[in-house]
């Protein structure tokens, strides 16, 4: 496969990602924070900013169309959803022909919407049920792509991406509503925080199967991050990451992403033998950190392997 | 005369490159009154080098240094002979003009004739061709050496005034210019009068009795033109030079679009600076052909025999 | 059911059809079915019109789901459209196509000796045959490749030569496109499309396939390669997603089976070409470019060009890699160049023309000129380096102003511009807006060459001006497309 087609999938599969994280944080936060005091609004909106990585705007930030608008329509902002959708079909557009055509029309449909929303239309009709349907397109361009396409090296880098992301942006949001618990200002997150957390992870029900509605911090550490089974937790996403990194090993031919394999590996063991207790007791917010510093390091890896690497060191034949 | 030439290129960049590629026209012609002994080129970083011969026979030597680099240096070694021209005559006959337009409408000097890339028949141009007569009158070859002489008295010689690229007309506009700029500015001329006129890339040897205004670290440029019965002949107009055994030819082309020294292209996110350095001298000892094995004579024969 | 003999103009469906001065290919003048089109006739009197839409609307939606689109460029930001598709075959007989199979060999086979002997001993220039200047003035003519010898002698190995048909029932060669042709996969899509809509037609004709063209290109590629790796890595050069043709080749490198790469994809080390893959830096022997020679590496030629691959020419020259066609081939299609084909032909085969030409003036010689300005408002005026139905007047059909325009430019650059006579192309039946009208065609067949064989799949694209009256049938310009069938 060529190293520009593999990089363009997993872009896309990246942004596409992203997209609907953001969809469903935004989703989330207006069904959790309407019903709020004014006062409450405005640090809730922050932390989701936060847990975005957008800088908060200088006024508006107790109004939900403001910071909608600056999530949603914005251009400027490359964290957008417009943004996001945009840079994943053209990834998808420079490799139309690696893709299904369903995958692509999608793709397109999506990104035709979005260009056309405004944040006034938006909320002039059903904020909720707008990123409600953002969301479901994005997982409805997963099974499709899951279910059209190949399961190749290109569906694999696919999956790298998909994982790589969910788990960077995962950790960031553990990270944010954790921090304040570590700092000892457990007064800051209330019950409603810890559901709301737990909503945006899509994990509230999968968790109040596993330890019923009784919502604690360390139980909660433990289903996102350690979870077997939850295709919310970290570990699932690294469980999923390593395996398709070995595929396309072996899939490339030739090439070894040795530094890549064993990065992954070594997040997999982590979090496959962690304890929730010690980690708990240790320094949350530092080990989230840190597992963003690694799936950092096993991109610059797989891209040394794979789609950068020194043409010395790459002669075929 | 026997001379010893090197030639040498430094590109630095700002930032890491990789995968640049390099031409690089620097190897003396071996034609004519001139003789190539030597050529050798190096690269730091190490590159394996290809050669060619392009449309116009000039040797052009390339390679790539695939691995990431800030520096790029390259040395051209040569080692040349060159024997004294024979006299151009004092003048050609009065029915070399009609011989010129004879050559040109039968002959392969298309690409000579025609406008090319620096080449341009400008408004100042024709100022320039009116100010100094450079018309079809007496024979070609007194115009073509009053030509020369012309545009090293109207033009100031000032380095660093025009860029590789610069078109004619900012050394026409300026009164001032680099060799490169004399050349292109005589090729224009003459070419406009139907004489086939081409650029010659190369060095010259500096003498410390000639007062050259070329600058002696550099290379240097000149043109050829073509002449009935006598060929193609050199002047060098920032001289005001007939070429002749101190003038080295390394490439010929259209314009010097066609003859740059280093051609280049890399990949990264840096800017390039470029620092050359040219060294011409005369080697040390000139040996004469008789000196080693002397010519067999019918008298060692005979004595030969007699030994047997 | 009358015979086909019976003049069906004026009855269903055929109530709005009339005979022009052009040829028609369905109907004779006396409005007599011609015998090839006589099982269409009868196919077409069956059908009712809607069942005619209801076929149309289907095709249409084939196309538009499989993505079979094409760029216009000068439209804002390069809007993808679907090529218009018409339903109704266009019939070339079996002694029709021979004719034309012949004389497009001819052609290439004197071209392609053309382009070795002006780019080596120029005997053809020394003999003065075609004067030196018209070649050096060129602007496809690339110096670059004097005396640089090509694999097999092959420069032309992939060729669409414009064909139309006049009233007479003569084909002549309008012009020859030797560079990048494009179209190939219309011509197949079509044929796919057709066999959709209707598939009990093609038994009761004899239509010869065409689906080995795929096959067939392939073959030639591996051919140019074969005396220098016996199991050649190929690849489609593409200049990327926005060009109005990148459907075409996602179409033709899935076709073959080959890698669809791009400029940045390849890179030259030691001579040699490799394409990145994620399995490391692999070797690629034969490149089917679809970018121009301006853009193919911007060491040589445009350095601006991102397109290409630096180094690629020298790797070239070295033998390293095969590129397919060769550089510097338009000079062999420039219009002015074209004036003088017939002459290549007699000079190189030493045979007359199967194929004639159509009557050329070209600009650049003065009393030509003088006629071709006295009379722009009767001819068609093309530059010469241009193809897809750019900068031409067609003198007929324009306004005062253009013509002024262009006499302008004619003066301004006569080496830029030749003119020829306006043709009267010949009329297909198509059907359109629920209704069969006569519209104008031509047809692009297309050639392959390895050196030693002409391969011409039987059939090519033929193009159809879709609006009434006009004879312009370049997709850019608002042209269509029929299948076109070659009948045993």
């Amino acid at each position: 496969m060529l190293s520009r087609v593999a990089d363009s999938l997993y872009w896309m599969s990246r942004y596409l990602e992203r997209t609907e994280h953001t969809a469903r944080l935004i989703g989330v936060g207006l069904t959790q924070i309407l019903d709020q005091t004014p006062q409450a609004i405005a640090p809730r909106w922050s932390r989701l900013l936060a847990a975005l990585h957008v800088e908060p705007p200088v006024t508006g930030l107790d109004d939900p169309q403001t910071i909608t608008r600056l999530l949603t329509t914005d251009a400027a902002n490359t964290a957008s959803l417009v943004s996001c959708i945009t840079l994943a079909r053209e990834n998808a557009r420079q490799v139309r022909e690696q893709i299904s055509s369903e995958m692509w029309e999608q793709i397109n449909q999506l990104y035709l919407r979005m260009r056309a929303a405004t944040i006034e239309q938006i909320w002039h009709d059903e904020p909720v049920e707008f990123y409600q349907m953002v969301k479901e397109r994005l997982h409805l361009i997963q099974g499709i792509t899951d279910a059209t396409m190949n399961h190749g090296e290109g569906w694999r880098f696919i999956q790298v991406g998909r994982y790589l992301e969910r788990i960077w942006a995962t950790t960031l949001l553990l990270e944010v509503f954790f921090q304040p618990y570590f700092n000892g200002d457990e007064g800051a997150i209330g019950s409603i925080d810890w559901v709301v957390l737990l909503k945006s992870c899509t994990a509230f029900e999968a968790y109040c199967k596993v330890y019923t509605a009784d919502v604690q911090a360390a139980q909660i550490a433990e289903f996102l991050l350690l979870n077997a089974e939850s295709p919310r937790s970290i570990r699932f996403a690294a469980d999923q990451l390593q395996d398709s990194l070995e595929q396309i090993s072996q899939l490339a031919g030739g090439r070894h992403a040795g530094r890549a394999e064993r990065l992954a590996g070594r997040l997999r063991a982590q979090l496959d033998y962690g304890q929730v207790d010690e980690i708990i007791a240790g320094d949350l917010p530092l080990f989230l950190r840190q597992i963003r510093q690694q799936c950092t390091a096993i991109h610059e890896a797989i891209y040394q392997a794979y789609i950068t690497y020194p043409i010395e060191q790459a002669l075929l034949r | 005369m026997y001379y010893s030439i090197l030639h040498k290129t430094r590109f630095r960049y700002s930032a890491p490159v990789t995968e640049s590629q390099t031409e690089v026209r620097m190897c003396p012609r071996d034609e004519g009154i001139q003789r190539l002994i030597e050529f050798h080129l190096t690269t730091a970083p190490y590159a394996r080098i290809n050669h060619y011969h392009d449309w116009l026979g000039n040797e052009v030597y390339h390679f790539d240094v695939a691995t990431a680099h800030r520096q790029l240096l390259i040395i051209a070694e040569s080692i040349v002979q060159l024997t004294p021209p024979l006299p151009l005559p004092d003048q050609l006959d009065g029915a070399a003009w009609a011989m010129l337009d004879e050559i040109a409408a039968h002959g392969d000097f298309w690409d000579f004739l025609m406008p090319s890339h620096f080449i341009q028949t400008t408004p100042a141009l024709l100022d320039l061709a009116r100010e100094i007569g450079a018309e079809r009158r007496s024979d070609p070859l007194t115009v073509l050496r009053e030509m020369n002489h012309s545009i090293a008295q109207t033009f100031a010689y000032a380095p660093q005034t025009t860029r590789v690229d610069s078109p004619i007309d900012e050394a026409l506009l300026a009164r001032k210019g680099v060799c490169q700029d004399f050349t292109h500015i005589m090729i224009a001329l003459v070419r406009r009068i139907g004489i086939p006129c081409r650029y010659v890339s190369g060095y010259l040897f500096h003498r410390t009795e000639d007062h050259d205004r070329s600058e002696e670290d550099a290379t240097h440029a000149w043109v050829e033109a073509y002449l009935p019965e006598v060929g193609w002949v050199g002047f060098d107009p920032t001289n005001n030079l007939i070429a002749g055994e101190r003038h080295i030819r390394v490439a010929i082309g259209r314009d010097y679009a066609d003859v740059p020294p280093t051609r280049g292209i890399y990949r990264g996110q840096a800017t390039s600076q470029l620092e050359v350095g040219v060294k011409v001298v005369p080697t040390a000892v000139h040996i004469d052909e008789t000196e080693v094995l002397p010519q067999i004579t019918t008298a060692s024969v005979q004595a030969e025999l007699q030994q047997q | 059911m009358p015979d086909a003999t019976f003049p069906l103009i004026g009855q269903p469906p055929f109530e709005q059809y009339t005979l022009t001065g052009a040829y028609d290919e369905m109907f004779a003048p006396d409005g007599s079915v011609r015998p090839a089109y006589a099982e269409l006739a009868r196919r077409l009197r069956a059908l009712s019109p809607e069942e005619l839409q209801q076929r149309q609307r289907y095709a249409d939606l084939t196309f538009l789901n499989q993505g079979i689109t094409f760029t216009v460029y000068g439209n804002e930001s390069g809007t993808e459209r679907v090529f218009p598709y018409d339903l109704l075959p266009r019939m070339i007989t079996a002694d029709e196509w021979q004719q034309i199979e012949r004389g497009l060999s001819q052609r290439i086979i004197a071209l392609n000796h053309f382009l070795r002997d002006i780019y080596h001993d120029e005997q053809i220039l020394r003999n003065g045959i075609i004067p030196r200047e018209l070649i050096y003035s060129c602007r496809h003519y690339r110096r670059e490749m004097r005396g640089l010898d090509v694999p097999r002698n092959v420069y032309i190995a992939i060729v669409g030569t414009d064909l139309v048909r006049l009233p007479d029932s003569q084909f002549v060669v309008l012009e020859d496109n030797l560079r990048v042709p494009s179209g190939v996969s219309y011509m197949l899509t079509n044929r796919a499309v057709m066999k959709r809509a209707f598939p009990r037609l093609f038994g009761a004709h004899g239509v010869r396939p065409i689906d080995h063209y795929g096959q067939a290109l392939l073959a030639t590629l591996r051919t140019l390669a074969t005396d220098h790796r016996p199991e050649p890595t190929i690849a489609l050069l593409t200049p990327g997603v926005f060009n109005s043709a990148y459907f075409e080749h996602t179409f033709l490198a899935r076709q073959m089976g080959i890698e669809l790469v791009e400029g940045r994809d390849l890179l030259a080390h030691d001579n040699v070409i490799y394409m990145r893959t994620t399995g490391g830096l692999r070797r690629v022997d034969v490149i089917y470019r679809r970018i121009d020679d301006d853009f193919l590496d911007p060491m040589v030629f445009r350095p601006d060009s991102v397109l290409g691959v630096p180094g690629l020419l020298n790797a070239y020259r070295a033998g390293n890699v095969v590129l397919a066609n060769a550089i510097g081939t338009g000079v062999a299609d420039d219009k002015a160049i074209y004036a003088y084909v017939p002459a290549i032909i007699r000079y190189y085969l030493g045979e007359e023309p199967i194929l004639p030409n159509v009557p050329t003036y070209l600009c650049d010689r003065a009393d030509e000129r003088a006629y071709v300005l006295e009379h722009v408002d009767e001819l068609v005026i093309k530059a010469v380096g241009e193809s897809g139905g750019y900068d031409m007047l067609i003198g007929p059909h324009s306004t005062r102003e253009q013509q002024a325009q262009f006499a302008e430019r004619i003066r301004a650059n006569p080496r830029n511009y030749i003119a020829q006579p306006t043709l009267q192309l010949s009329c297909a039946p198509c059907f359109i807006d629920g209704i069969i009208e006569p519209r104008h065609v031509d047809l692009r067949p297309f050639i392959l060459f390895d050196g030693e064989t002409t391969t011409i799949v039987p059939g090519g694209l033929t193009r159809v001006a879709l609006r009434r009256g006009s004879l312009v049938v370049n997709s850019s310009q608002g042209g269509g497309s029929k299948d076109t069938w070659v009948l045993y």
